[in-house]
């Protein structure tokens, strides 16, 4: 083929190539409306059949009485089961305990999940069986655990009463701890604490992976000291990753469940259930779907909400610009 | 712009929505049905129950009944499906949704009138022509736990109900030579016993299940007899007095906090078995359970502390039903007669379950002397409100008590608060 052969098929290359329309004039993607969508038909389809559905069966039923036995009518009640919720004090004293727990938990197990993970970027040695370590709660079971910590809590011959009484110098008597709101509250902390360090660990380990050595050797030059170091080097640099481990932990502790049913069941007389028990047992107990779906849309707008302040409060400006 | 893409958004949303049925359309009434009594019945019956899984509940199922009823009825085959305690009532009510419940099921006691509230049990008492045969040989109690609104729903499988226990020894290292028999003597225990920092008993809860036997044998009730109001029983004095008494020892630190809803302290066979609490109010499990964690415990069993209503206690245990949906009702009704002949009752009674036939009570005691107490109390045992709002009741009474035993109410005002929560239920039968 010689040039002036190949510079005309280059042409009517390029002239078959303006028969698409081009959306923007500058790219050769084809432009009929329906190829991306068909790109993302299996992923939609996916995402439609075990999220999508779900979401709005379960957004139907809260607005009825909803009816168990398929055969029987549910009857359309509004927003009936709303107001029962906003009326309900012992949904929101279960919002007040997923607060409490939020606050016991989240802060702690963020600042020791950033600690950990500052000595264990560190080179010393043994440093991959300290991460393996530290990463062992997180893959243990959350209902062995559960009922491990409710034997260390245990009033009389736990391990946590024996070691307040018996190993340190405290003559505090054998403490109910989940017996009464608060002290169980700071049991079932303990133990979300205990169980979500490894995951901060990890997470933030690889943020600090990405931030560049000579930011540090800079920050030495000017006469930095390891506080300011890790105060404005480390910090601004994981600064996006914080921000992810933050959110998913708030999201997180909205829906601890596993270790409230197991050691207290949110009890006694209620005063330690969390939205997501209360939920669970009013519609697998008490056969009250339509009720708990929608105390779900009111705990999923308040996580949204919540997880929308955080990032206004903390996103990194320029990259919300960007 | 923006407003046609979620025009279409809105309409797809609006459309899915009413896409996603809500029901009704396809009820049927269900038809009386006659089951036969004949022995030319086959395919398969599926048995879902929550027998402890490795005990020797299953073996005796799995190794001696099913092989004997398939070998009586040539042509059958049972499934029998272990479902673990904890998951069962969630398994129900996922079958039922799904519509995808067994033939025959193993239910507790409290189930029953809520499953038949859902429409997905046969009413035995019209279906089996030989109800009344079969209902004659059981104890009342048990029985009684299968009637809701009139039919009875199932049989009595297995049955069982709560004496007072006593650790003799723990007794003994009290000082005290015989256990309570009354309300009055455990109250006159506790008062002593309590200040010196030793338990006298312990309650393993404060729902129904715990709280009942005390409220009966004190002369009150929880409900009328017909079970449709609690007001005046619940906070009546009679019931409040006994609730008080619980509560007062726990004041006196008589009983351990377990009442306030079992976690948190030793459980009450373990301490039972310790030695750390002297008494306690429970079934026929606690011995088997005794023999592997506590070898050298020895138990006396008595009557229920009696009070001015007698020596009154709760029946628990299961019940035999079959569904609605059951495609094979006259295998399934064999079934449901073989599980309830004396020779089902006696192997499962080797393997520790009490029957509910009350003709079997001389070979109940001949398999296991221990049973004695337990039949005997039988006798009088009472069930539970058999409603379909049983678990709500159960909670809101739970609450109720506990709130009180932690004294942020008084007894009085916690029972009548729990009254007013109850009877709309009980209203809704």
């Amino acid at each position: 083929m010689s040039i002036l052969e190949a510079g005309t098929v280059e042409q009517a290359e390029a002239v078959a190539v303006k028969k698409f329309k081009t959306r923007g004039g500058s790219s050769r993607r084809p432009s009929h409306w329906w190829v991306p969508w068909a790109f993302a038909a299996p992923g939609l389809a996916l995402y439609g059949m075990i999220i999508g559905y779900p979401l709005l069966r379960s957004l139907q039923i809260s607005f009825y009485k909803w009816a168990v036995l398929p055969t029987d009518a549910s009857t359309f009640i509004g927003l009936d089961n709303y107001t029962r919720a906003f009326n309900d004090p012992e949904f929101w004293r279960s919002m007040a305990n997923a607060g409490v727990y939020l606050v016991l938990t989240v802060p702690i197990t963020m600042a020791l999940g950033l600690f950990f993970a500052v000595l264990l970027h560190a080179k010393m040695p043994g440093r991959t069986l300290f991460r393996v370590l530290f990463y062992i709660p997180v893959v243990t079971s959350w209902v062995v655990v559960s009922l491990l910590f409710k034997y260390l809590f245990t009033t009389d011959g736990g391990a946590v009463n024996w070691a307040l009484t018996d190993l340190l110098p405290f003559n505090l008597g054998p403490v109910p701890w989940l017996q009464s709101r608060w002290s169980a509250m700071i049991a079932i902390s303990v133990l979300g604490i205990w169980k979500s360090v490894g995951w901060c660990v990890v997470v933030f380990l690889a943020a600090l992976g990405g931030v560049g050595e000579d930011q540090y050797e800079a920050a030495g030059l000017d006469g930095a000291n390891a506080w300011k170091k890790f105060w404005h080097v480390t910090v601004p640099g994981i600064r996006a990753t914080i921000l992810f481990v933050l959110v998913l932990q708030v999201i997180g502790a909205f829906n601890v469940f596993i270790s409230v049913i197991l050691m207290t069941n949110g009890g006694p007389a209620g005063q330690t259930e969390v939205p997501m028990s209360y939920m669970y047992k009013t519609a697998f107990q008490f056969l009250d779907f339509g009720y708990a779906a929608a105390m779900s849309f009111i705990l999923a707008i308040v996580i949204f909400i919540v997880s929308f302040i955080q990032f206004k409060v903390f996103a990194d400006k320029d990259e919300v610009k960007a | 712009m923006r407003s046609t893409r979620v025009l279409p958004i809105c309409a797809a949303v609006a459309m899915a929505l009413t896409a996603c049925g809500t029901g009704g359309s396809s009820a049927a009434p269900a038809e009386a049905t006659t089951l036969a009594t004949t022995a030319a019945v086959s395919g398969e019956v599926t048995f879902w129950h929550a027998y402890s899984a490795g005990g020797g509940e299953i073996k005796a199922l799995t190794d001696v009944i099913i092989p004997a009823f398939e070998a009586k009825y040539p042509g059958t085959t049972v499934t029998a499906v272990q479902i673990p305690d904890s998951d069962m009532h969630q398994k129900l009510v996922t079958g039922v949704a799904g519509g995808a419940l067994p033939d025959v099921i193993r239910s507790d006691i409290v189930t029953v009138p809520e499953l038949a509230s859902l429409k997905v049990l046969l009413p035995l008492n019209e279906a089996m022509p030989d109800f009344q045969t079969w209902a004659d040989k059981m104890y009342p109690g048990p029985l009684a736990t299968n009637l809701y609104k009139g039919k009875y729903y199932g049989l009595p499988l297995d049955t069982n109900t709560k004496v007072t226990l006593a650790n003799p020894s723990a007794l003994t290292a009290m000082g005290i030579t015989a256990a309570p028999a009354t309300l009055k003597d455990l109250a006159a225990a506790g008062a002593k016993y309590g200040p010196q920092g030793k338990y006298v008993f312990a309650a393993s809860g404060a729902g129904l299940w715990d709280l009942s036997p005390f409220i009966w044998s004190n002369g009150g009730d929880v409900t009328n007899a017909d079970f449709t109001k609690s007001a005046g029983f619940l906070n009546g004095p009679k019931s409040v007095a006994a609730i008080q008494m619980l509560v007062d020892l726990y004041n006196e630190k008589a009983i351990p906090e377990n009442i306030l809803g079992g976690t948190g302290g030793v459980g009450t066979g373990d301490g039972f078995g310790q030695g750390l609490y002297p008494t306690i109010v429970d079934g026929p499990w606690t011995y088997p359970n005794a023999v592997t964690s506590f070898p050298e415990l020895k138990i006396n069993a008595t009557p229920m502390f009696s009070g001015d209503g007698g020596s009154i206690s709760v029946v628990g245990g299961e019940d035999i039903v079959m569904t609605q949906g059951s495609k094979n009702k006259d295998a399934a009704a064999a079934f449901i007669r073989f599980m309830l002949s004396d020779d089902a009752q006696v192997t499962m009674a080797k393997a520790g379950q009490l029957s509910a036939v009350s003709t079997l009570a001389p070979q109940m005691t001949k398999i296991q002397p221990y049973y004695e107490p337990f039949l005997e109390q039988l006798k009088t045992a009472k069930p539970r409100i058999p409603t379909p709002q049983y678990a709500k009741i159960n909670d809101i009474v739970t609450k109720a008590a506990q709130s009180a035993v932690q004294g942020q109410v008084t007894v009085q005002a916690a029972m009548d608060d729990a009254v007013a929560q109850i009877d709309p239920l009980l209203a809704q039968g």
